[in-house]
């Protein structure tokens, strides 16, 4: 633009293993949600230095691969069902016909929406329209899952019992995932790995592995003190950089 | 539900009060060239519709000549409305050039649009439909740029992300959006569409409910004046209300408040 460069993210380097839960945590504005664009194609990147995305599909290297994207609001076409809103997303992953009926009820049934396939989603609370969005990113059987503060909408007591829900439904569906979060604690609760990112340069500057088994309790004291032991981490890096 | 029925009810009611004074005044003036009263109206108009008329056809004729004037002026004016406002909305091109010239043309008084249309064009069925589409079309670019440019760009991510070819774009996401502005052009463009027409019939465009209109006008019979006039209102009421706003509430259903 105008012959000026806007660098967002510079020397960014992470890897998520097939079925692994990994979170990227950093301030608002440090380009986490541009990074997730960047993946999913809806930003273009220009690298100087061989900078390179790689998404390996299950299907074969040959294959383009299927992303899921859950954003931080629910994006649901008003206009069509609960069930026509899956559908959609079927029908452009070119997914045959004839499974449709199957995975609508299989992904309804996993975020715990079943009987709501003919309902509008206006008629649904924010919290409920959330989850549809989930089962609609879940029902492509994504390669990769894309999440960008898919909570940070919602009062903090849905947003808790989603956390909830949402580890007892990635147990199911074993999807790999990359979250994106400013908040720690739910990063804790949610991942196998973290990758914390600091702002002006964006880069990471930690990497952690979660290794709680799982299924995880929220009010799990680890859970609390390795939160609390990152956000001393955050403040530390944050203030060196002042 | 009580307040919805109650509302009916009261519009209703408005109509058989408005009848009522109608037909007091009427009793009261005592005077049929002036105001004939309500019985004699519905009486002529049922006349009308089965007797032939001074052009040796009945009302259903003219009715039909009418509409078809209508729908057929009607329907250019909006797709040349829609590709117009569409345009401009998506490219910025004909938003600059053309932003200049509609409010010119939306300033344009009704009335000397149909003169010049006439002017130019003759009296006959090119004269009304340029009159129709240089009054709508420009309204319903309006209405439609006002559309493109509402348009959530974040749904269109969405589906691009999830990989939506153009055809699943256009259809399922662009225009269920432009739906509800398609549809306010629609009606607001079909309500000045027949005045254009009729008042174009009235200036001697051959047959049509104008020119019935016109023709009882000019013999001073007031009681076919008025039944025109009235048979005319109706069936547009009928036709805005019964059909296009049915349609509407239908293509809105995923609306939870979606009322009329």
């Amino acid at each position: 633009m105008d012959g000026s460069e806007f660098v967002v993210l510079d020397s960014i380097s992470l890897n998520v293993d097939e079925g692994n839960f990994a979170s990227i945590v950093g301030p608002s504005g440090c380009g986490k949600s541009t990074l997730l664009n960047i993946i999913a194609g809806i930003e273009t990147h220009e690298s100087h230095e061989g900078g390179s995305i790689q998404v390996f599909p299950k299907s074969g290297a040959e294959s383009t691969p299927r992303i899921g994207y859950v954003f931080q609001n629910a994006r649901l076409l008003n206009w069509l069902t609960v069930e026509g809103n899956i559908q959609f997303v079927l029908e452009a992953q070119k997914i045959p016909r004839d499974t449709w009926d199957g995975q609508v009820a299989k992904y309804l049934e996993m975020v715990g929406l079943e009987g709501q396939e003919k309902n509008y989603p206006l008629n649904l609370s924010g919290g409920m329209q959330q989850r549809v969005a989930i089962a609609r990113a879940l029902a492509i059987e994504p390669d990769v899952l894309l999440m960008d503060e898919p909570f940070s909408h919602l009062d903090e007591i849905t947003a808790r019992k989603m956390r909830f829900d949402l580890m007892e439904i990635l147990m199911r569906a074993k999807p790999t995932i990359l979250f994106v979060t400013h908040d720690l604690g739910e990063a804790v609760f949610l991942s196998d790995q973290i990758y914390m990112m600091s702002t002006k340069p964006a880069r990471i500057f930690k990497e952690i592995s979660i290794d709680i088994p799982r299924p995880r309790q929220p009010e799990d004291p680890v859970i609390f003190d390795l939160e609390k032991d990152l956000v001393r981490e955050f403040f530390r890096v944050l203030e060196a950089q002042e | 539900m009580s307040t919805r029925v109650r509302g009916i009810g009261l519009r209703i009611g408005s109509i058989f009060v408005m009848l009522g004074i109608w037909w007091v005044t009427a009793i009261w003036m005592n005077d049929v060239e002036i105001l004939p009263g309500p019985v004699l109206i519905g009486k002529t108009i049922a006349t009308n519709l089965v007797t032939l008329g001074p052009e040796g056809q009945t009302a259903y004729f003219h009715i039909g000549i009418t509409l078809g004037r209508t729908f057929i002026a009607f329907a250019a004016a909006m797709l040349a409305g829609i590709g117009i406002g569409l345009a401009m909305g998506l490219r910025k091109v004909f938003e600059h050039s053309l932003m200049a010239l509609i409010p010119l043309m939306l300033t344009m008084p009704t009335i000397l649009m149909v003169f010049l249309a006439v002017l130019w064009f003759g009296f006959n069925e090119v004269g009304s439909l340029v009159a129709v589409v240089g009054v709508v079309t420009p309204f319903v670019a309006v209405n439609m740029f006002e559309g493109a440019k509402a348009m959530d760009k974040s749904l269109l991510d969405m589906a691009k992300t999830f990989k939506a070819p153009r055809r699943m774009l256009i259809q399922k996401v662009y225009l269920p959006m432009l739906l509800p502005y398609i549809f306010s052009a629609f009606r607001f463009g079909f309500g000045i569409t027949w005045k254009i027409v009729a008042l174009a019939e009235t200036f001697g465009i051959k047959y049509g409910i104008g020119y019935m209109f016109f023709f009882w006008f000019e013999q001073f019979i007031m009681e076919q004046v008025l039944a025109w006039i009235i048979m005319f209102v109706v069936l547009m009421l009928i036709l805005e209300h019964g059909v296009f706003a049915r349609l509407e509430s239908k293509a809105f259903a995923w609306r939870p408040s979606h009322s009329l």
